[in-house]
């Protein structure tokens, strides 16, 4: 008994408010409390994504937006990853020299940089990707140089003096300690790429999520501006669910002390 | 660190951590050599003179990546007509609005929730979570069929993105007020009043401080972005017209601007924290 009541608490306290928020919206809706022509209704949401679900949009528009995102992504922890392993292990004196600028870099706003992206690579996929991959290989690259720096010396010293080479070094000490900064920077950076993915197809696309709901609202088409909406909440859950797991099953054992949230 | 995940997918303040620059420029006191003082400089100077240099080698297209004088020189033009200081008056304004009125809600908001009423608060979270999550920029187009292209859908832009970090970290910084110090204040006599503004206050401030920082690197981010789709006037205006127009310098302008702008804003914040912080004690690592 004991334990359907605790289960029963926790899911009240999970997702309580979320049901009484749907359930009051809905009832405004219905009462005519909120005009229909700016709010639409939950049911309203729910039927139009089922029928996106099934004419195979919804689909379409998910798979160009994540793949999009994925790139820039994927790119972002390419340079990032190494960058930051150099900047922070092997070169610190030059980290001093360029952390300042790293971080006046960082600082560029990347919608303002969309219009330089624009002039510097058209209005194509690549100025897509290149925006994204711009916002998302400062949390890669900085939680790596962090990452590295947190390794412990001694067992840097230990190793060395065991006789490992450079390459084991790397491999059992070095990455092994380091990796749970490396998941927080990555867990971070996929989440900002799919964020800003948004901006950049509502900015300049033709298909993909962020597309879909800038078209909505061009259209007017309300009930689609409220899917969109909500699918891109979903799919941003999704993604940093699916980091914080591969990061407790991969990393779990070690805690980061510092990591940025 | 149930408090600071709050936020979930939501966008990091992309780069903030490189901020550990003033630790790296040596701690206080300690007596720098001129280079070692300098040495921070060293890459952006590089930086700047191999942006100048690459058009007339060859390197780059001038058409498209201006030297870094002929940005300079359209800057000072700007200054001269006074149009860019109007520009940065305007955006200024309008995260400060913005900012101020997500902390007016979020702050007491989030202490009586959290200090009065721990259960609802409990209840509420996830929803928070959810609603903070929702990207404001897909709230964008609703937000201007809602209130228009004024002003005001502006201002609701910003604060909707930094309300969410003030309100969530202010809940859990009044949560993690330690308990202990409650019980001593109440046990040496102080009434709830007293033990409100003299524990609980100083002890989420922290936190508090935390989510400002969270939410006003947001509220500039999107503050940029709301007035590139809309409007008239400021330093997002600056480089959505300067590129309708096709006029290059003028994007580097306001790129560059926006950047000093927001490292001048972070400063600034990170000084008032100092400042009215500055009982913490220092914890050196």
């Amino acid at each position: 008994m004991t334990a359907i009541h605790d289960f029963l608490t926790r899911a009240f306290y999970k997702c309580g408010s979320l049901v009484l928020f749907v359930l009051l919206w809905q009832l405004a809706c219905s009462t005519g409390l909120a005009p229909e022509t700016f709010v639409a209704s939950p049911a309203v949401i729910v039927k139009t994504l089922w029928i996106y679900l099934w004419d195979g949009s919804l689909y379409k528009h998910s798979v160009i937006s994540l793949s999009r995102a994925f790139t820039g992504f994927a790119l972002a922890t390419l340079v990032g990853v190494p960058l930051g392993f150099l900047l922070g292990g092997w070169f610190k004196s030059f980290e001093r020299i360029i952390g300042p600028l790293l971080y006046f870099l960082a600082q560029f706003n990347p919608f303002a940089l969309f219009s330089v992206f624009l002039l510097l690579f058209g209005i194509g996929e690549f100025s897509k990707v290149a925006m994204i991959f711009w916002v998302s290989i400062w949390p890669v690259l900085y939680n790596a140089s962090l990452g590295i720096r947190s390794v412990d010396p001694a067992q840097v010293k230990v190793a060395r003096s065991l006789g490992s080479s450079k390459f084991t070094l790397l491999w059992k000490i070095v990455i092994p300690s380091s990796a749970a900064y490396l998941f927080a920077g990555l867990r971070l950076s996929a989440g900002t790429a799919f964020f800003m993915l948004i901006p950049a197809e509502m900015m300049g696309a033709s298909r993909g999520l962020g597309w879909l709901i800038i078209n909505a609202q061009v259209n007017y088409l309300i009930p689609r501006l409220y899917a969109g909406t909500l699918v891109i909440v979903i799919f941003g859950f999704l993604i940093d669910y699916l980091f914080r797991f591969l990061e407790w099953r991969l990393v779990g054992w070690k805690r980061p002390e510092a990591a940025l949230s | 660190m149930s408090g600071v995940s709050t936020r979930g997918p939501a966008f990091s303040t992309a780069g903030a951590g490189f901020s550990t620059v003033d630790r790296v420029q040596g701690v206080k006191g300690e007596d720098l050599s001129f280079n070692r003082r300098v040495m921070s400089w060293y890459g952006i100077i590089a930086f700047l003179l191999l942006w100048q240099l690459a058009p007339f080698v060859g390197l780059t297209d001038r058409r498209f990546l201006p030297p870094v004088s002929d940005i300079v020189l359209d800057a000072l033009k700007l200054v001269l007509n006074g149009e860019l200081f109007l520009h940065i008056a305007s955006s200024c304004q309008r995260v400060l609005i913005g900012l101020f009125l997500a902390l007016l809600v979020a702050v007491p908001l989030g202490v009586s929730l959290s200090g009065l009423l721990p259960r609802v608060t409990k209840f509420v979270k996830p929803l928070l979570v959810f609603l903070g999550n929702i990207n404001p920029f897909a709230l964008f187009p609703l937000f201007i069929l809602l209130f228009g292209v004024g002003e005001v859908a502006k201002l609701a832009i910003i604060f909707w993105s930094s309300v969410f970090p003030i309100l969530n970290f202010t809940i859990y910084g009044v949560s993690q007020v330690d308990p202990l110090l409650i019980k001593a204040a109440r046990g040496m006599g102080a009434g709830e009043r007293e033990i409100f503004w003299k524990v609980v206050i100083p002890g989420a401030l922290p936190a508090v401080f935390t989510g400002f920082k969270l939410g006003a690197t947001t509220a500039f981010l999107f503050l940029i972005a709301a007035e590139m789709l809309s409007a008239n006037s400021g330093l997002g205006y600056l480089v959505h017209n300067a590129s309708m127009n096709y006029y290059i310098p003028r994007i580097y302008v306001g790129v560059l601007g926006i950047a000093i702008l927001g490292m001048g804003f972070t400063q600034l914040i990170n000084k008032a924290e100092k400042i009215i912080l500055g009982y913490r004690e220092e914890v050196k690592v």
